[in-house]
C-alpha cells in the first residue's frame, strides 16, 4: 500500500490508486473535466494537473499512479497557472453563448472557469468549427461547443460499443463526431443519449420539445394527456435539489396537473400490460419449441428499450426474430390511449395529444418511427426527457418542493410494483418472472419479498436459472424445466450476451436488455450527473416504490384486466397484436 | 562481392532515384554489355551514399573514385575513360570549394572523410537486396554471438555499457529501456521499431531501411532476445514504399535462412517480425501513440506511466526504438561496448546520422561522431552556405527542436549541449538557414506543422499551439501587438508544462528558441513592421526596397528607366534618397542580393541601372518642397557634410527649413570625398548633388570643426533650435605593433585623405596595406595609381572573409595587387636609420568560430617571415573620439563609443541634438547613413513642430505599364564593363564604364516587379 504526501497530508492508498483518488481520499479537491469515475481517466483535458516532485512537467492526476514516497502539490502557483491556462484555452475555442445555452445552469466548463477564478481571456482567436447536426429526432450536436474531452467518445465506443462518435481530423481542426463528418442520422447512432448525459457542456443535448408541449396545452381543441415512465419518479427530484434517490411520484403528478394536462397517467400501466403480452409471447415460444417442435427464435429478447432495438437493427439484424414483438410500454400506451381511452372519453384520436416523459432520448426517435401509428394517427406525439420536464415545471413557475402529493388518474394511471421496477436493470425480468411463475404454476412467486436477487444490481451481465416446479394445465410441459434468463445493461454488455448465444457458449430462454447502464434510471435523459452512486440510489428508490405497493404483480393489475376484458380480449390476441406488437427493420451498419 | 576487376556502385537512395539513378544504372549495364565488359565490371545498385544533392552519384571500387551528377549521357565517357582506360573523368568528380582542384577519391572529400559510419556502415556499399552481401560484411555475426554466447541480461548490459541513447529524439539510454522490459515477468513481450520518421526533411531511417534493411532486422532480433520478445513490429509510414518493399524482401530472406522465425540458428530462440504501415501522422513518433496505432486505433498518445516497458502494446511489456538505434546494435554486440564508447563525448557516445538540409552545399545524409563541432558539420562536412550568403542559424531536431545561431558554431553537437541552447538532437534533421531566412517565419512554419499534426487530444497542444500560431502569424503580417513576445513566451512555457505528450511539450520550442536568439527580429516585425530577411511579404512591396536602408522605391525607378522616363525615375529615387548619383557608384547595393531574379537568371544590376539614370541628368530637378515660413525662420544646424548630414539637410530643406551645414574639411562629402578615390566616385558627380542641396536652401560652412571652431552649446547659444551631429568615424585605428610609429607608416584614412583632399600623396616603391575592408582596397589601389611598383594587401583572415566588396577585391586583383591572406603583422621592421623595410608577419590559421560566425584567425605554427615594404598603410578600421567633440553637452555613448541615438528619430539623450550615420553606428555604408539622415530630419521636425510631416514616406505605385501574365523571358544580367587595366592604373579616371541606353533599358526591363499588385487596388497603366 503506497503512502504519499499530498499538500503536506500523508495518505496511504490501495495499490493501483491514482493520485486523484489519493487526493480525494485525503480530502483534497482536484478539479477534473474529462475524467469520469469508473469510465475514463485518459489524462486528456489536463485540468487535473498536479505537481509531482521530481517530474519534468506537470502531470494529470487522474492517470498518474500513486506511488510510495511521492510528494504531490495540488495547489502550487505552477499548478494554478497551468490549470488556468488550460481552461482559458478551452474557453478561447468554445462557442460561449452561455446566456442561451441549454447547459448554462450545469455547464462544467463554466463552473471550472468560475472555480479557477478566470477573469479574462488572454488568448483569443479562431473558434472551433461550428456545425449543428439536428438530423435525428433525439439528439442535437453543436460542434462549436465541443471541447473534445472525449467523454462521449469513450461512452459511445467502450460502454455502448456503438462507435458513432470519434475524434477526427488533426490539430485545431480535430472534431468529435460521426465518421467522415456525417450526420448522426446517417451512422449507427442508436440515440441512447449516453453522450448527452456525460457531455460537460452543451455540445450534445436532447432535442428540446418543451415548446411543443406548451403549444399543445394552449390548444383548446386538444385533449392533452401525459404518461410518465417508471424511472422519472426516482430522478425528477434531482432537478429540484433533492438528493439522488428521492421519490417524488406524488409531487410529479401534482405538477403535471398544474401544468394543465387533461389526465395524468402512468407508463407503469402499459408496463404491466407489457408483462402480460411479453410473458405470454415467451410462454408461447417455449411451447412451440418444447411441445410443438417448431423452429422458434430463442432466447427471446426484451424490447422495451428503444436504443437496444436500434442497436439490434444496426448490429445484429440476423437476430431480429429473437426480439419480442411487443412494443415498448411507451408505444403501447400511445396506442391504447388513442383507441381504448379515446373511445372511453369520446375524443377522436386526432384530437388527442399524448405526451410522454421518459428518462431516455431514444424514446423521441421511437415515438417518431413511422410504423408507430396503430391508432390511425401518431400514437405518441411528444416525448420529453426527465430534464425537460424539470425545465417545463421551472418555466411554469411551479414551486415543486412545496407541492402536495397527488394520485395518478384512472384507468391508465393504475399500476403495480412490477411496473415500477421496469426502471431498473433486471426489473423487466423480475416482473415477468413474478407473473409467468404464477400463470404457469398457479402458486405464489416463491422468491423472498418477490425479488430475484441474482438479477438485481450493477453487474454488467447477470444470469439466473429458475427451476419450474408445479407447472399446471397448458404449461405442464414446463414442469421441472430450468428456465435460464440473462440480464444485460449497457450495449457493450448486451453484445457479450449475444456473442455467447451466437457462439453457443450459453443458452438462455429470456434475456432482458437495457440500453443504458443501470437501466432506465441511468437513461440518457436523466438529470445530470449519473454516477454509479446515483444509479444505486435511484435503483433503491424504485425498489422502495415497488415494495410500498399493495399490488406488485402485473397480472393482478385490475385496470389491465379490465382492458383485456373490455377491449383487447386475451394477451397476444388479435387486437393486442394489432395495437401492441410491432416489427423490426434491418439497418446498414455504417 | 563477385570475382570481377571493378565494382561500380550506383546509389539508388531516394534522392538519387529521383535524379535518375535507375536510368543511369540501366544505361551503364547496356554500355558495359555493348563493350563486352559485363564480366569485368559489375554494376551494383546500393542504398544511399549520402550526398543527395549531387545525385545521381556513383563509386568505383577498388579505385575509390567518387562521381557525382552522373547522367545517362555521361555513361559512354565514364566507361571509355575510367573503366576501360583507367583515366578519371575530371568533370564528374568533386572539386575543393572555391578552387579548380579535383578531389576524385572519396577519401579526399571532406564530406566523406570526416564521417564515421557505424549505422550507415553498409549503406551505399552493398546491394540491399542481397543478404549475402550483408553477411559478407559481418552481418548476423552479432546475432550469432548474442544467441550462442551471451545471456539476455548480458546483451542488455552490453548495450547499456556502450552508452547508446535512443536516436529517435528523446535520447533515453537504450540498454536501460531493454533492462526494464527484460525484468518484466510476462510471457508475451513485444519489440517495436519506429520507422515512422515524420520530421520535415529527415530521411535517416528511410535510408537505412532502403540501403541496409538487415542491419535493422539483426538489431531487432538481438533486442528481442535481450528482453524476451517473440514478436516484433516495424511501424513504417506508407509514404516509404521502397523502404517497405526492401524490408519485406529482407524479412523473407532472413526467414529463409532461419534468422527469423522458429528456432533461430538452432538456438531454440524464436522471433518474428511484421511490418505495420502508418498513414503518416507525426504524433505516431510518440511511442504510446504508435502503439495505439498498431492496435488499430487512431494514433493518439496515452499518459505515461504506465511506461511501455511495463505495459505497452496490447498492455504487454514493449520496447520501442527507432531504426537508427537498432542499426547500432549489431556492431556494439560484435565489437563490444568499449569500442562503441570510444567514439563520441563523455556523455554522448557513438555517432549520429544527420540529414543536412536547407541552405547548405551538401544537402544529404551524413554520419559523424557525436560531439562534432556544429561549424565543422555545416562548413566542412556540409560544405558551407551556397551563394556566398552568411550562415544565420541551424534548426536541429525538426519541429520539436530549436535553432542554434551563428555565435554558437563552436558547440559540440551532443545531447546536453543542444539542450542547453534550447535545441534538441532529435532524430537528426539539420536545417541550415542563411541570412535570407526570417526567424519569425521559420518559427511560424514549424509551429504550423506541429499544430496541424497535433492529435487534438489535449487542449494545450490543440488550442495552445493554435493560439501561438495565430500570434506568430499576425506578427508575420505586421499586425503584431505590443506584448506579443511575452504572450508567446508565457503560452509556450505553459504548453511545455501542461501537454500530454512529447509533441505538445516540444511544439513551442521553435518559437521559444527563435525568441531566445532572435528576439530583435520579432520586435522589428512588431514595432517597425520590418522583416530584415525580406521574407514576410505583407510587410513590404518588394524585397529590394525592403533591403534598402533608405527605402528607395526600386521597382519604381527601375521600371521608369525601362521606359526611359529618366526624370520621373530620378524624382522617384530622390523621394527617399537624394544622393542618387553617388549611390550609383558606391552603394554596396544590399538590394541586389535580395533580388528575386537571382533565382532565375541573375540578380538585376540595380546599381548600374541607376548609373545610367543619373547620367541622363544635367541639372538636378529639385524635389517637391513644403513651403513653411515658420520652418524657414527656425535655425537648424547640421554638423558634418558626409552622406548622413547631406541627407538630413536635403530632407530638412524639403520641409522648408534652411539648414546650415558645418564641415570641418574644405569640401563636402565626408568619407565620400575624403576616403573614396575618384576612380570610384568622380568628384563632379558628388559636387552636383551637394549643389542641389544648396540650391534647396541649405548653407555650407567649410573648415568649421566641432570641438575646434564651435561647440554644440555655442550653436545653441546662437539660436539653433536643433542640431544634427553627423561627424562620422574619422579617426584611423592603429595596429598596435612595434615600429608602427614613425615615418613610412600611415593609417589608411589619413593616407586617402591626404591625396583626396589635398591632392598630394607620395608612396614608396613597395607598399604593404594591412586590412581587408574597402578602405584597405581603396588605399592599395590608390597607392598603385600613385606610382608604387608593388602593392601587397596583408589580411589576417581568408579571402572569403574579407569585408570588402567582392567586385573591389577582384578589381584589385586584376590591377596586380597581391593579396596575402591568413597573415598578421607582428612588427614594422625598420633599418638602423629608422626607414621602414618591411612587415614582420606570422602565418595565421583558422581556429574556432567567433560571434559573427567566422572562424577566428589564430597563430599558425610556421616561423615568422618578413614582407618587404618601404610604405605601410594600416587600414584596419576607423573610430570616433566622441568625448573630445561634445564638450560638455551630455550625450550618451553606446558601448562602442559612438553616440547613442534612437534608430527611428535619430534623437539622442539631449533632446535638441540628433545624430546618425557612422557617428552612431561606427563605420558603415553610405546608404545606411543616407537613411539615418532622412530619419533624423523627420525626427528633428517632429521635435520642432510636434508632428510628423515626412510627406515623402508614401508608397508610390510606379506609373508604368506591366503585364503580370507575361512570363519573364530568360535574360542574363548585363555585365558592367571596366576600363582596361593598363589604361586605369596610372590615373584616377572612373573605372566602371557606362552602359549604352539599350543595355540599360534591357536590364531595367528584367525587373520582375515583385511590388505589382501590392498597392491595395487594381493595377494598370
Amino acid at each position: 500500500m503506497p503512502t504519499l504526501t499530498i499538500d503536506h497530508i500523508k495518505v496511504e492508498v490501495p495499490e493501483g490508486a491514482t493520485v486523484l483518488q489519493a487526493a480525494r481520499q485525503a480530502g483534497v479537491k482536484i478539479p477534473t473535466l474529462c475524467y469520469l469515475d469508473d469510465v475514463q481517466s485518459i489524462g486528456a483535458c489536463r485540468v487535473c494537473l498536479v505537481e509531482v516532485e521530481g517530474a519534468r512537467t506537470l502531470v494529470a492526476s487522474c492517470s498518474q499512479p500513486a506511488s510510495d514516497g511521492m510528494v504531490v502539490k495540488t495547489n502550487s502557483g505552477k499548478v494554478r497557472d497551468g490549470r488556468q491556462m488550460v481552461v482559458e484555452l478551452l474557453l478561447s475555442e468554445h462557442d460561449g453563448d452561455c446566456q442561451t445555452c441549454g447547459r448554462s445552469a450545469d455547464c462544467e466548463l463554466r463552473t471550472l472557469a468560475l472555480d479557477l477564478g478566470i477573469g479574462e481571456l488572454r488568448y483569443k482567436g479562431e473558434k472551433t468549427f461550428k456545425m449543428i447536426d439536428d438530423s435525428t429526432p433525439a439528439l442535437i450536436r453543436d460542434t462549436g461547443k465541443c471541447i473534445s474531452c472525449r467523454r462521449c467518445v469513450t461512452v459511445c465506443n467502450e460502454i455502448q460499443q456503438v462507435g458513432g462518435l470519434f475524434a477526427q481530423g488533426r490539430g485545431f481542426a480535430t472534431l468529435i463526431g460521426p465518421a467522415f463528418s456525417q450526420n448522426l442520422s446517417d451512422v449507427v447512432c442508436v440515440q441512447c443519449g449516453q453522450c448527452a448525459a456525460v457531455c460537460p457542456v452543451g455540445a450534445i443535448q436532447e432535442r428540446n420539445q418543451i415548446d411543443e408541449v406548451w403549444d399543445a396545452l394552449e390548444d383548446p381543441t386538444k385533449t392533452v394527456i401525459v404518461q410518465t415512465a417508471p424511472a422519472i419518479r426516482a430522478a425528477l427530484g434531482e432537478c429540484f435539489e433533492y438528493p439522488a434517490g428521492t421519490l417524488v411520484t406524488g409531487k410529479m403528478v401534482a405538477a403535471l396537473r398544474r401544468l394543465g394536462f387533461d389526465a395524468v397517467f402512468d407508463t407503469d400501466f402499459t408496463a404491466d400490460l407489457t408483462i402480460m403480452e411479453e410473458g405470454t409471447e415467451l410462454l408461447g415460444r417455449l411451447k412451440k419449441a418444447l411441445v410443438d417442435g417448431e423452429q422458434v427464435a430463442l432466447p427471446q429478447f426484451s424490447s422495451c428499450s428503444p436504443g437496444w432495438i436500434n442497436y439490434m437493427e444496426h448490429f445484429n439484424p440476423d437476430m431480429l426474430g429473437n426480439l419480442s414483438t411487443c412494443k415498448s410500454p411507451q408505444q403501447m400506451f400511445g396506442a391504447i390511449a388513442k383507441t381504448y381511452y379515446a373511445e372511453k372519453i369520446g375524443v377522436k384520436p386526432e384530437d388527442m395529444v399524448v405526451v410522454s416523459v421518459m428518462p431516455c432520448t431514444a424514446k423521441k426517435y421511437e415515438a417518431a418511427r413511422p410504423e408507430m401509428n396503430d391508432s390511425g394517427v401518431q400514437d405518441v406525439d411528444i416525448v420529453l426527457t426527465t430534464r425537460e420536464l424539470g425545465a417545463l415545471i421551472t418555466q411554469a413557475g411551479i414551486d415543486f418542493r412545496s407541492l402536495a402529493d397527488e394520485e395518478m388518474d384512472a384507468p391508465l394511471g393504475i399500476s403495480t410494483g412490477a411496473a415500477d421496477i421496469f426502471a431498473n436493470t433486471g426489473g423487466v425480468m423480475e416482473a415477468a418472472l413474478r407473473t409467468a411463475w404464477e400463470i404457469v404454476t398457479q402458486t405464489p412467486f416463491p422468491f423472498p419479498n418477490l425479488h430475484v436477487a441474482p438479477i438485481e444490481g450493477l453487474e454488467g451481465v447477470k444470469v439466473a436459472t429458475v427451476k419450474v416446479e408445479g407447472a399446471k394445465g397448458d404449461w405442464a410441459f414446463l414442469e421441472g424445466a430450468d428456465l435460464k434468463v440473462a440480464v444485460a445493461h449497457g450495449l457493450g454488455n448486451a453484445q457479450k450476451v449475444i456473442d455467447q448465444v451466437k457462439n453457443g457458449e450459453a443458452e438462455y430462454h429470456f434475456v432482458e436488455v437495457m440500453t443504458c447502464p443501470g437501466g432506465c434510471i441511468g437513461g440518457g435523459g436523466q438529470p445530470r450527473f449519473t454516477t454509479n452512486e446515483v444509479r444505486k440510489a435511484r435503483m433503491a428508490a424504485i425498489y422502495r416504490e415497488d415494495e410500498g405497493r399493495e399490488v406488485r404483480k402485473s397480472h393482478e393489475n385490475a385496470a389491465v384486466c379490465a382492458l383485456y376484458e373490455e377491449y383487447l380480449g386475451a394477451p397476444c390476441g388479435e387486437i393486442s397484436h394489432r395495437l401492441l406488437h410491432t416489427h423490426y427493420f434491418e439497418h446498414d451498419r455504417v | 562481392m563477385a570475382d570481377v576487376r571493378t565494382n561500380l556502385l550506383i546509389c539508388t537512395g531516394g534522392g538519387c532515384i529521383a535524379s535518375g539513378a535507375l536510368d543511369v544504372s540501366e544505361a551503364m549495364r547496356a554500355e558495359l554489355a555493348t563493350r563486352e565488359l559485363a564480366g569485368e565490371v559489375e554494376v551494383i545498385e546500393t542504398g544511399c551514399l549520402g550526398p543527395c544533392v549531387q545525385g545521381p552519384v556513383a563509386l568505383v571500387y577498388p579505385d575509390g573514385v567518387f562521381y557525382q551528377n552522373v547522367h545517362v549521357e555521361d555513361v559512354p565517357e565514364l566507361v571509355e575513360e575510367h573503366l576501360l582506360k583507367g583515366r578519371i573523368v575530371e568533370r564528374l568528380v568533386s572539386h575543393a570549394p572555391g578552387t579548380d582542384k579535383t578531389q576524385a577519391e572519396m577519401n579526399d572529400i571532406p564530406f566523406f572523410n570526416r564521417q564515421v559510419k557505424i549505422v550507415l556502415r553498409n549503406s551505399g556499399i552493398i546491394d540491399p537486396l542481397k543478404i549475402d552481401e550483408y553477411i559478407a560484411r559481418e552481418g548476423y555475426q552479432a546475432l550469432a554471438k548474442a544467441l550462442t554466447s551471451m545471456t539476455p541480461e548480458a546483451v542488455a548490459e552490453e548495450v547499456l555499457a556502450s552508452g547508446l541513447r535512443g536516436r529517435g529524439g528523446a535520447g533515453f539510454p537504450t540498454g536501460m529501456k531493454w533492462r526494464f522490459a527484460q525484468q518484466q515477468d510476462n510471457d508475451v513481450k513485444y519489440i517495436i521499431c519506429n520507422a515512422d520518421e515524420g520530421d520535415p526533411g529527415a530521411f535517416m531511417d528511410r535510408s537505412v531501411l532502403e540501403g541496409d534493411p538487415h542491419s535493422l532486422i539483426e538489431g531487432m532480433v538481438i533486442g528481442a532476445y535481450a528482453i524476451g520478445a517473440h514478436q516484433g513490429y516495424v511501424y513504417v509510414r506508407a509514404e516509404y514504399p521502397l523502404a517497405v518493399e526492401r524490408l519485406e524482401h529482407a524479412l523473407g530472406q532472413a526467414r529463409e535462412l532461419g534468422l527469423l522465425g522458429d528456432d533461430i540458428m538452432g538456438t531454440g530462440f524464436s522471433f518474428d517480425l511484421e511490418i505495420r504501415m502508418g498513414s503518416g501522422a507525426f504524433v505516431c513518433g510518440e511511442e504510446t501513440a504508435l502503439m495505439t496505432s498498431i492496435e488499430g486505433h487512431r494514433g493518439e498518445p496515452r499518459p505515461r506511466p504506465p511506461f511501455p516497458a511495463v505495459s505497452g502494446l496490447w498492455g504487454k511489456p514493449s520496447v520501442l526504438n527507432n531504426v537508427e538505434t537498432f542499426a547500432n546494435i549489431a556492431p556494439i554486440i560484435l565489437k563490444g561496448a568499449a569500442w562503441y564508447a570510444s567514439t563520441g563525448t563523455e556523455t554522448s557516445k557513438g555517432t549520429k546520422v544527420f540529414a543536412l538540409g536547407g541552405n547548405v552545399q551538401h544537402t544529404g545524409l551524413v554520419e559523424v561522431p557525436i560531439g562534432m563541432q556544429l561549424g565543422e558539420l555545416i562548413y566542412e562536412v556540409g560544405g558551407g552556405i551556397p551563394g556566398g550568403k552568411d550562415f544565420k542559424a541551424a534548426q536541429l531536431g525538426g519541429p520539436s527542436g530549436g535553432c542554434i545561431p551563428k555565435q554558437h558554431l563552436n558547440v559540440p553537437v551532443d545531447y546536453a549541449t543542444l539542450q542547453d541552447l534550447g535545441a534538441i538532437m532529435g532524430s537528426g534533421g539539420v536545417i541550415v538557414m542563411d541570412e535570407d531566412t526570417c526567424m519569425v517565419d521559420i518559427a511560424r512554419f514549424f509551429l504550423e506543422f506541429t499544430q496541424e499534426e497535433s492529435c487534438g487530444k489535449c487542449p494545450p497542444c490543440r488550442v495552445g499551439t493554435k493560439r501561438m500560431l495565430e500570434i506568430v502569424d499576425r506578427i508575420c503580417k505586421g499586425e503584431g501587438e505590443e506584448g506579443d513576445v511575452e504572450r508567446l513566451i508565457a503560452l509556450g512555457e505553459s504548453i511545455q508544462q501542461t501537454s500530454l505528450c512529447g509533441l505538445g511539450q516540444t511544439a513551442p520550442n521553435p518559437v521559444l528558441s527563435t525568441i531566445r536568439h532572435f528576439r530583435h527580429e520579432y520586435e522589428a516585425h512588431i514595432k517597425d513592421h520590418y522583416c530584415e530577411a525580406g521574407v514576410c511579404a505583407t510587410l513590404f512591396k518588394a524585397r529590394c526596397s525592403n533591403a534598402c536602408p533608405a527605402s528607395v522605391n526600386i521597382p519604381g525607378f527601375v521600371s521608369l528607366v525601362g521606359e526611359q522616363r529618366y526624370e520621373e525615375a530620378l524624382r522617384l529615387h530622390r523621394e527617399r534618397n537624394p544622393l542618387a548619383s553617388i549611390c550609383a557608384r558606391v552603394c554596396f547595393h544590399p538590394c541586389e542580393s535580395k533580388c528575386m531574379r537571382a533565382g532565375l537568371d541573375g540578380a538585376l544590376a540595380i546599381r548600374h541601372v541607376k548609373r545610367h539614370m543619373v547620367e541622363q541628368e544635367t541639372d538636378p530637378v529639385l524635389p517637391e518642397i513644403m513651403v513653411s515660413e515658420e520652418n524657414a525662420g527656425r535655425k537648424v544646424a547640421i554638423v558634418g557634410a558626409g552622406p548622413a548630414g547631406l541627407s538630413a539637410a536635403f530632407f530638412l530643406a524639403r520641409l522648408g527649413y534652411k539648414p546650415v551645414v558645418f564641415e570641418a574639411e574644405p569640401k563636402a562629402g565626408g568619407m565620400l570625398v575624403q576616403a573614396i578615390p575618384a576612380y570610384r566616385l568622380p568628384r563632379a558627380e558628388l559636387q552636383r548633388e551637394v549643389d542641389m542641396i544648396a540650391a534647396m536652401g541649405a548653407t555650407f560652412e567649410y573648415n568649421k570643426a566641432l570641438g575646434r571652431d564651435f561647440t554644440l552649446q555655442s550653436l545653441k547659444d546662437e539660436g539653433y533650435e536643433a542640431v544634427f551631429v553627423g561627424v562620422g568615424a574619422p579617426q584611423g585605428m592603429k595596429i598596435g605593433v612595434p615600429g608602427e610609429d614613425g615615418p613610412g607608416v600611415y593609417d589608411g584614412l589619413s593616407f586617402l585623405k591626404q591625396y583626396n583632399i589635398h591632392g598630394a600623396g607620395a608612396v614608396g616603391r613597395n607598399v604593404a596595406v594591412i586590412g581587408g575592408g574597402n578602405a584597405a582596397i581603396d588605399a592599395a589601389r590608390s597607392a598603385l595609381r600613385l606610382g608604387a611598383e608593388s602593392v601587397k594587401i596583408l589580411y589576417r583572415r581568408t579571402r572569403a572573409q574579407m569585408p570588402a566588396w567582392g567586385e573591389e577585391i577582384d578589381a584589385a586583383d586584376l590591377e596586380g595587387i597581391e593579396i596575402l591572406t591568413l597573415v598578421a603583422p607582428e612588427e614594422i621592421v625598420r633599418d638602423a636609420s629608422g626607414k621602414v623595410i618591411g612587415v614582420l608577419c606570422k602565418e595565421m590559421a583558422l581556429g574556432d568560430y567567433d560571434k559573427s560566425g567566422r572562424r577566428r584567425p589564430v597563430a599558425g605554427h610556421n616561423p615568422t617571415f618578413v614582407v618587404a615594404a618601404d610604405t605601410v598603410i594600416a587600414a584596419i578600421g576607423q573610430s570616433l573620439d566622441a568625448s573630445a567633440i561634445v564638450d560638455g553637452t551630455p550625450l550618451e555613448l553606446n558601448r562602442w563609443g559612438y553616440f547613442e541615438a534612437d534608430p527611428v528619430t535619430g534623437g539622442t539623450s539631449t533632446d535638441w541634438v540628433f545624430s546618425g550615420g557612422d557617428a552612431t553606428t561606427g563605420p558603415s555604408s553610405v546608404v545606411e547613413a543616407i537613411g539615418a539622415g532622412e530619419r533624423a530630419a523627420a525626427g528633428m521636425d517632429q521635435f520642432l513642430t510636434g508632428a510628423n510631416h515626412a510627406f515623402w514616406r508614401r508608397d508610390i505605385e510606379p506609373p508604368v505599364f506591366f503585364d503580370p501574365d507575361l512570363d519573364p523571358e530568360e535574360a542574363p544580367r548585363h555585365e558592367v564593363e571596366e576600363l582596361a587595366v593598363a589604361a586605369r592604373v596610372t590615373n584616377f579616371d572612373e573605372v566602371e564604364l557606362s552602359w549604352a541606353a539599350q543595355v540599360a533599358v534591357a536590364e531595367a526591363r528584367r525587373c520582375l516587379r515583385c511590388d505589382y499588385g501590392k498597392y491595395g487596388h487594381k493595377q494598370g497603366v
